[in-house]
């Protein structure tokens, strides 16, 4: 867990090194794009907790869901339309379900590890069919 | 094959450790700048980022509006042009019109003039009065004041006043018992008849040996007659009515 972790921690660093200036007028469509990474991780992790994890759709998901996260706010801006509201309720919907799906595979596979370990289980982890 | 079991387990554990590395580092690095934006955004501007569309809205409309009242302030200006052109045209016309009011002014005796001329006083004759005498013989007539305005008029006269009355085109020579009325002032002797005009001409037609001043000084009035070359005549005072009369053609 700790390359994960790493990678993040890197990711914030390089992000206090170089200043990278957004343009004004697309602050609120990277906003979304982030969210929307964000959201892929977290989908990414669930998927990985509850082994249906596939990194080509895992790295395809991440690139593509940021990019028509943004995509599709500006074309809505560009309509007139607020897709912008509806992406952003969209996508904290989804990270909240993440997150709640996250939390409850990482506390059932902490218990049933428990009950594996008190069993005398060598293997841990969900890796075991 | 225990071993490249392993390995492969290993290296599938890692590389899906390494694929959200990335991502990781990725969304991290964006997420950072994308703060630091907004902070900078909201510190320079002191406003929320996602206002900016609204904001960026309304700027563009003020600067539409604006570019609207600059169009507006050039035609005004335009327009301004026009209108002290035309008030300068019209304060040309108005100074013809004023200066053609002067003359009128001048013609109808309502402006006082000065200039070279002659005063001619009269007065009532010193005689004293015998028993059986015609007290006329020695008091002034109007129509001896008639006859030396005539006669000024006729010899060159450009504005005459007896007593600073000015005689104007409406102005008689009335009798009113004793007084003489000339408009509508009553007159005492001595009389004073102050003439602007030529001079000499004015003079010689005075003087002249069957003149007017001949026959009141040969009546033994008193007579004096004065050269002046900056004598002033008052303008009239009096008013000038027209209940009847209409001019022929009105003027437009």
């Amino acid at each position: 867990m700790w390359l994960p972790i790493a990678g993040l921690l890197v990711g914030i660093l390089l992000g206090f090194l170089f200043s990278v200036e957004i343009p004004l007028g697309i602050v609120k469509y990277t906003a979304i794009a982030i969210l929307a990474a964000i959201d892929t991780i977290l989908g990414g992790l669930r998927a990985r907790l509850e082994d249906r994890f596939d990194l080509p759709i895992f790295v395809s998901g991440f690139f593509a869901n940021t990019f028509f996260a943004a995509l599709l706010t500006a074309i809505g801006d560009l309509l007139g339309v607020d897709i912008y509201l509806g992406a952003l309720i969209a996508f904290s919907i989804r990270i909240f379900g993440n997150v709640g799906f996250i939390r409850r595979d990482l506390v059932e596979g902490y218990w049933r590890g428990l009950t594996r370990q008190e069993r005398g289980s060598v293997f841990s982890g969900r890796q075991s069919p | 094959m225990v071993l490249s079991e392993r390995t492969l387990r290993t290296f599938r554990v890692s590389r899906w450790h390494v694929a959200f590395a990335l991502l990781l580092a990725t969304a991290g690095f964006l997420a950072v700048t994308q703060i630091r934006n907004a902070v900078l955004i909201r510190q320079q501007l002191n406003v929320p980022p996602d206002r900016l569309q609204e904001l960026a809205f309304r700027l563009r409309q003020q600067e539409r509006n604006r570019a609207a009242l600059e169009e507006q302030i050039f035609t005004l200006r335009d327009q301004l042009g026009d209108y002290e052109r035309g008030v300068a045209q019209d304060q040309e016309k108005l100074e013809d019109l004023r200066r053609g009011l002067e003359r009128l002014r001048i013609l109808a005796g309502l402006a006082a003039m000065v200039g070279p001329g002659l005063v001619v006083e009269l007065d009532d004759s010193p005689q004293p009065l015998r028993p059986g005498d015609d007290p006329n013989t020695v008091i002034l007539h109007y129509t001896d004041l008639q006859v030396v305005v005539n006669d000024l008029w006729a010899s060159g006269a450009e504005a005459v006043a007896i007593n600073d009355e000015r005689i104007v085109s409406t102005t008689g020579i009335n009798c009113v018992g004793t007084t003489i009325l000339c408009n509508t002032k009553r007159m005492a002797p001595p009389y004073r008849v102050t003439a602007i005009g030529d001079v000499e001409s004015m003079q010689a037609a005075l003087e002249r040996s069957d003149g007017s001043l001949a026959t009141l000084r040969g009546f033994g009035f008193p007579v004096k007659l004065a050269r002046g070359s900056r004598l002033v005549v008052p303008a009239y005072r009096g008013s000038f009515r027209f209940s009847h009369a209409t001019p022929v053609e009105l003027p437009k």
